[in-house]
């Protein structure tokens, strides 16, 4: 990844933040539409407790020797 | 008969047993015919259409056409097609007729109007497929496709249960809607397709076997069963409530082991689980606009999905692993298939103008507008998963990662990049177009996927995703591992079962066999000569040839008399 494309993250990222607060701003048909900039927020929260929480149940409990069942 | 032939599914499998009668030279471009012809039997029968049979008391409905079934016809003779041109340069005869049979059992199953008919296809599709594992010909894969078989045969029998009690207690064979009561009938049949579909916990053969198949033979598995399975589901069982709770839980449960695994094949196997999740989800909910999602889901999911394992069967076959631990910088040396895969990653994760944008926001609106906000979060969670587990993880570290790839690589045929093209071309097309897939779906519905808010919600969601990705990237990297599932209780339990039902048993029987042998081995010992004990006047050498003539006469008459007396008593 380089800085430009970095760049055009974000600038698609502030696109979608400010098509959120100006033709969206009026949308509500579920209870989170209130929180600003809530799907950002999810993707980052969620995307981070997927991958702590399956790397948790993979070494405690999953993850065994590649020839286990041989 | 002509009418009985150009029933798809029959055509399919009458085309598999003629295969085999054809040379190794022409065979693959056969095998293309059959899948064409069905798409023409397709377009041409008009809604309604129907051919009867019978069997005992029965009457069979053998086809019975209407959108629905031309749906998911169109999709699998399509897939079936597009699987054979991917395989055209395999020339082994045991599998082509196999993965020809295997298709003609799910189209079958599809246009089948009554349970026999269904029934039937639904066993040629379990047996047609183990042998797409067997083929692989290693101690793992006779023991994965052993416990694939023992599943479906299962599966099998209780749906076949399920049928013959709903015959019994209600008098129709039709394959029609249930109304969702908890009755012994329903739960049987239930359960059985729940097999197929491989609902949690019933989903292991699906991660066993999926990963261990032939390359060519895991790329038709990935089509069929889950999908027939989704079929009868949305046919038979819409609107059972209890499916919503199982799909959320099926699309988290195969997100976690995607992200787990470090197999390619594995991870788009427990994949599949996932995205068949959300189908089962929505069949849950079971508005018109749920099961329109569920039904655009399974067809999308056909094309994305086989693209996905084509292009990662691709790189199997060129580098001969599966395993991400092996691989990493390819994309210098195989761009294309990296490309078509990014084009089946992007599709399944819904970004927009990709295929499955228009039909998983089909899925998870329906849930969000059903009153069910909280499994819309949970999916939208597995969404999260599916961009960060194939969409993201699985390229990285198969094409990136490191700066070259070091190993030997078989180059790829064409025909494999022809299949994976057009499946490319669909994805971006129905992504594009969805009006040309909507225009297919069971019922009518006024859906806009384009919306600023679908928009603005995926790209929000996938940005941020993806900045996690590139963030904690080393946390998943891939490593050799066994990743434990629910097979385990009959992988490692199987030693003890074997014990108790199998050895014991033998032993039990070996001692009884040992008990009579010995026994007929003493008596056949004792009445060679009975005079040695019966005369105890005699010496030991009181030998048969001495008799008195006699006592021969007399013995041979008493014979003689029983022999005549068994004819006379006995005729």
């Amino acid at each position: 990844m380089k800085t430009i494309h970095w760049i055009i993250l974000g600038i698609i990222f502030v696109i979608t933040l400010v098509l959120e607060f100006t033709v969206l701003a009026g949308y509500d048909s579920h209870w989170w539409n209130a929180i600003p900039a809530f799907y950002a927020i999810f993707g980052f929260v969620m995307c981070l407790a997927l991958i702590f929480s399956a790397k948790l149940i993979a070494k405690k409990i999953l993850n065994r020797d590649i020839n286990y069942y041989d | 008969m002509i009418e009985f032939l150009a029933i798809p599914g029959v055509l399919l499998i009458a085309g598999a047993a003629l295969l085999t009668l054809f040379p190794e030279r022409v065979r693959p471009a056969l095998f293309l015919v059959f899948p064409v012809i069905a798409i023409a039997i397709i377009f041409t029968r008009p809604d309604g259409y129907s051919v009867a049979g019978a069997l005992l008391q029965y009457d069979l409905v053998l086809m019975q056409t209407d959108t629905l079934s031309n749906l998911f016809g169109f999709i699998f003779a399509g897939g079936a097609l597009v699987a054979g041109i991917y395989a055209y340069h395999m020339r082994e005869l045991g599998q082509q007729v196999c993965a020809l049979a295997y298709a003609g059992g799910a189209l079958g199953v599809i246009y089948a109007g009554d349970l026999l008919t269904l029934i039937i296809y639904w066993e040629i599709m379990a047996v047609a497929s183990t042998w797409l594992i067997w083929a692989k010909r290693t101690p793992e894969t006779n023991g994965a496709g052993m416990r694939y078989l023992i599943y479906h045969v299962l599966g099998g029998g209780l749906l076949f249960a399920g049928i013959l009690w709903h015959s019994v207690a209600t008098g129709s064979i039709a394959v029609e809607s249930i109304p969702a009561e908890y009755t012994p009938a329903n739960v049987l049949m239930l359960l059985g397709v729940a097999v197929n579909a491989a609902i949690i916990p019933l989903h292991t053969w699906l991660s066993d076997a999926y990963p261990k198949a032939t390359m060519t033979g895991t790329i038709f598995m990935s089509i069929f069963t889950t999908k027939t399975a989704v079929y009868v589901l949305i046919r038979m069982f819409a609107g059972w409530e209890l499916l919503i709770f199982f799909g959320a839980a099926m699309a988290l449960y195969g997100i976690y082991y995607a992200i787990i695994c470090k197999d390619m094949r594995e991870i788009l196997s427990y994949h599949i689980i996932s995205q068949v999740g959300y189908m089962v989800c929505a069949i849950g909910v079971g508005t018109d606009l749920a099961l329109n999602g569920a039904a655009a889901h399974a067809y999308n999911n056909i094309l994305y999905k086989s693209l996905m394992f084509m292009a990662v069967t691709a790189v199997m076959y060129s580098a001969g692993t599966s395993k991400m631990f092996h691989l990493g910088g390819l994309y210098k040396k195989m761009p294309w298939v990296l490309t078509l895969y990014v084009i089946g990653g992007l599709s399944i994760s819904g970004i927009p103008l990709f295929a499955g944008f228009v039909s998983k926001g089909m899925v998870i609106d329906a849930a969000g507008y059903g009153g069910h906000e909280t499994i819309m979060l949970v999916l939208l969670v597995a969404s999260v998963g599916t961009w960060l587990s194939v969409g993201l993880k699985l390229p990285y570290f198969t094409w990136f990662n490191k700066s070259d790839y070091e190993g030997e690589l078989k180059p790829v045929p064409v025909n494999m990049y022809i299949a994976m093209g057009i499946l490319a071309f669909a994805c971006i097309f129905y992504g594009i177009f969805p009006s040309a897939l909507y225009a297919w779906l069971p019922h009518a519905m006024d859906y806009e996927p384009y919306t600023v808010y679908h928009v603005v919600e995926i790209t929000q969601i996938a940005l941020l995703t993806f900045v996690v990705f590139w963030w904690m990237k080393k946390k998943l990297a891939p490593e050799l591992t066994t990743v434990l599932d629910l097979d385990w209780f009959y992988r490692k339990v199987a030693p003890a079962t074997r014990l108790i039902f199998v050895q014991n048993v033998n032993s039990f029987f070996a001692r009884v066999e040992d008990g009579i042998q010995y026994s007929a081995r003493y008596f056949a010992r004792k009445f060679q000569n009975p005079m040695r004990w019966l005369n105890p006047f005699s010496d030991e050498k009181n030998e048969a040839s001495s008799y008195s003539p006699s006592m021969e006469v007399v013995m041979s008459f008493i014979l003689l008399g029983f022999l005549v007396f068994a004819v006379v008593y006995f005729t």
